[in-house]
C-alpha cells in the first residue's frame, strides 16, 4: 500500500468492532457506511451534526439538573415518608462510612456524565463558532477518557431492580426525577449511539480546513 | 522497520510505502496510525499509542488478579443486611439471588444473576484467555474472533455495577429506626472488583492481537 504522506491516512478507517482497515468513501447526508467485514456501523455523514449536538446536549443538561434536584423515589414505611434524591443517595453511603463505594458511585453517576453533558456542549459551540483548535483537540482527548466511566443508564436500571425489591415495604411513589433520569438517559443512549467521536474528529478537521482557505 | 519512504525526485513529492499490517487505530480517537513500535504518539490527537510494549500485558494482568482477588469477599460476604423490627437479616449476593427467585420475581432474579455474577466471572474468562493467547499460540487455529470477544466484555462489562447501585438505592431509602437496611462488606469489595475489571480491560493493548486479521 503507497501513500502521499501520513495526513492520507485520514481515508482510513479501522472498524472498532473487528480491527478490518476500510477506506472512507464519501457518503450521502443523513447516511451511515458499515464495515465490510461485520457490518458494524463505521461512520455517518450528517450535515447538522453541530446544531444536533448543541441541542442534544443542552436539553441533556436541564433534564440532569432536573434529575438531581427533585426526589427520585418517596415511600411511606410504616406512617412515615422516606425519599432520596440521586445526591442524598451518594452522600447516604458516605455517612454510614461506605467512603470507597460512594466515591465510586459520585464519579459513576454524578460527575463523568455532567462532564461529558458539559464537554459535549462546549465543544459543539466552539465548532459553531469555528475557533479553538488546540482546546477541542484537549477536549476531545478527555471525552474519550471519560466516556466508558459515565453509568447512568445501568443506575436507571438499578432503580427499577430497586422499585421491585421495595414493593415489599410499603406504597411507593415515583418522583418527577425519575422521569427526568429517564430522559436524561435516553439522550445519552441517543448521543453515544449516534454521535461518534471519530465524527467529532472529522468535523473538527473539515472546520480547520475552512479556516485555512478562508 | 517496514515504514519506508522512497523520495521520487522526478514527480516532486515523497511516497510512503507501508504493510497494512502496520496500521493500527489509536487507542484515543480512533484515528489510523503507523505502528512504529516503541514511542508513537498519535498523528491526531498527541495520546501515546500504547509505549508500554515491554510490559505490555502486565498491566492488565495486575488488574485483572486484584479484580479476581477483591471478588471472592464479594462472594463471602453479606451484600445486603437488613434489620426489622429486631430480626437481623443479611443476605450475600447469591443469598439475594435465591430469595428473589423464591418470592418468584424471576426477571428481577435474572438481572441480578448475570449483572453480578455471569458477567464478572465471563469478564475474568475471556480476559485470562485473551492475556495468555496473545503470549502464547493458544486457540491460533480455532476460529474465534478476538477482537469481538474483547468488544464484547468492554460493552457488557459496566453492568455487573447493578447491585451496587440497587444496595445504595436500598439504603439511603430504607432507614428506620425499626426498619433498617444497611450495605454489606461485600458491597465495597464488589464495587473494587468491577472497578479493576473495567480497568484491565482498557488497560488491555488490543494491538497485541494480530493473528485474526
Amino acid at each position: 500500500m503507497k501513500i502521499e504522506n501520513e495526513d492520507a491516512l485520514d481515508n482510513f478507517v479501522i472498524c472498532h468492532k473487528c480491527f478490518t482497515l476500510n477506506k472512507e468513501i464519501p457518503i450521502k447526508d443523513g447516511s451511515k457506511a458499515y464495515c465490510s467485514e461485520c457490518g458494524a456501523i463505521l461512520y455517518r455523514y450528517d450535515s447538522k451534526l453541530i446544531d444536533h449536538g448543541l441541542a442534544l446536549s443542552i436539553t441533556g443538561l436541564i433534564f440532569f439538573v432536573l434529575a438531581n434536584l427533585f426526589p427520585l423515589i418517596q415511600i411511606d414505611l410504616l406512617g412515615s415518608e422516606q425519599f432520596i434524591t440521586i445526591p442524598k443517595t451518594i452522600f447516604s453511603l458516605f455517612d454510614n462510612g461506605f467512603y470507597i463505594v460512594g466515591l465510586i458511585c459520585i464519579f459513576l453517576i454524578f460527575i463523568f456524565p455532567l462532564m461529558i453533558f458539559i464537554i459535549n456542549m462546549i465543544l459543539f459551540m466552539l465548532l459553531k463558532m469555528q475557533r479553538g483548535e488546540k482546546i477541542t483537540k484537549e477536549l476531545l482527548v478527555l471525552l474519550s477518557h471519560i466516556t466508558p466511566w459515565s453509568m447512568t443508564d445501568i443506575f436507571f436500571i438499578s432503580i427499577l431492580v430497586a422499585l421491585v425489591k421495595l414493593i415489599a415495604f410499603g406504597q411507593i411513589h415515583i418522583g418527577i426525577a425519575f422521569w427526568a433520569l429517564m430522559i436524561f438517559v435516553l439522550i445519552d443512549i441517543y448521543i453515544t449511539k449516534n454521535i461518534h467521536l471519530s465524527e467529532i474528529w472529522m468535523l473538527r478537521k473539515r472546520m480547520l480546513l475552512k479556516k485555512d482557505t478562508a | 522497520m517496514d515504514v519506508e519512504k522512497k523520495n521520487a525526485f522526478e514527480e516532486g513529492y515523497s511516497v510512503i510505502e507501508i504493510d497494512e499490517d502496520k496500521l493500527i487505530p489509536c487507542p484515543v480517537c480512533d484515528a489510523v496510525n503507523i505502528d512504529k513500535g516503541k514511542k508513537n504518539t498519535c498523528r491526531r490527537c498527541g495520546s501515546a499509542i500504547y509505549h508500554h510494549r515491554s510490559f505490555s500485558t502486565e498491566k492488565s494482568w495486575a488488574y485483572l488478579i486484584t479484580a479476581m482477588i477483591a471478588y471472592i469477599p464479594a462472594n463471602l460476604y453479606p451484600m445486603l443486611v437488613t434489620s426489622a423490627f429486631g430480626t437481623r437479616d443479611e443476605s450475600t449476593i447469591l443469598g439475594g439471588v435465591v430469595l428473589l427467585w423464591e418470592l418468584e420475581s424471576y426477571p428481577v432474579a435474572a438481572i441480578i444473576f448475570f449483572a453480578s455474577i455471569m458477567i464478572p466471572i465471563m469478564k475474568f474468562l475471556i480476559l485470562i484467555y485473551l492475556l495468555i493467547s496473545v503470549k502464547y499460540p493458544i486457540g491460533k487455529d480455532k476460529k474465534v474472533n478476538k477482537h469481538k470477544l474483547y468488544y464484547m466484555t468492554e460493552v457488557i462489562g459496566p453492568w455487573s455495577m447493578i447491585d451496587v447501585f440497587v444496595v445504595a438505592i436500598l439504603a439511603a431509602l430504607i432507614h428506620l429506626s425499626s426498619v433498617e437496611i444497611v450495605a454489606g462488606t461485600a458491597a465495597t469489595a464488589f464495587a473494587i472488583s468491577v472497578f479493576f475489571t473495567l480497568l484491565a480491560a482498557h488497560a488491555f493493548d488490543e494491538t497485541l492481537i494480530k493473528d485474526n486479521r
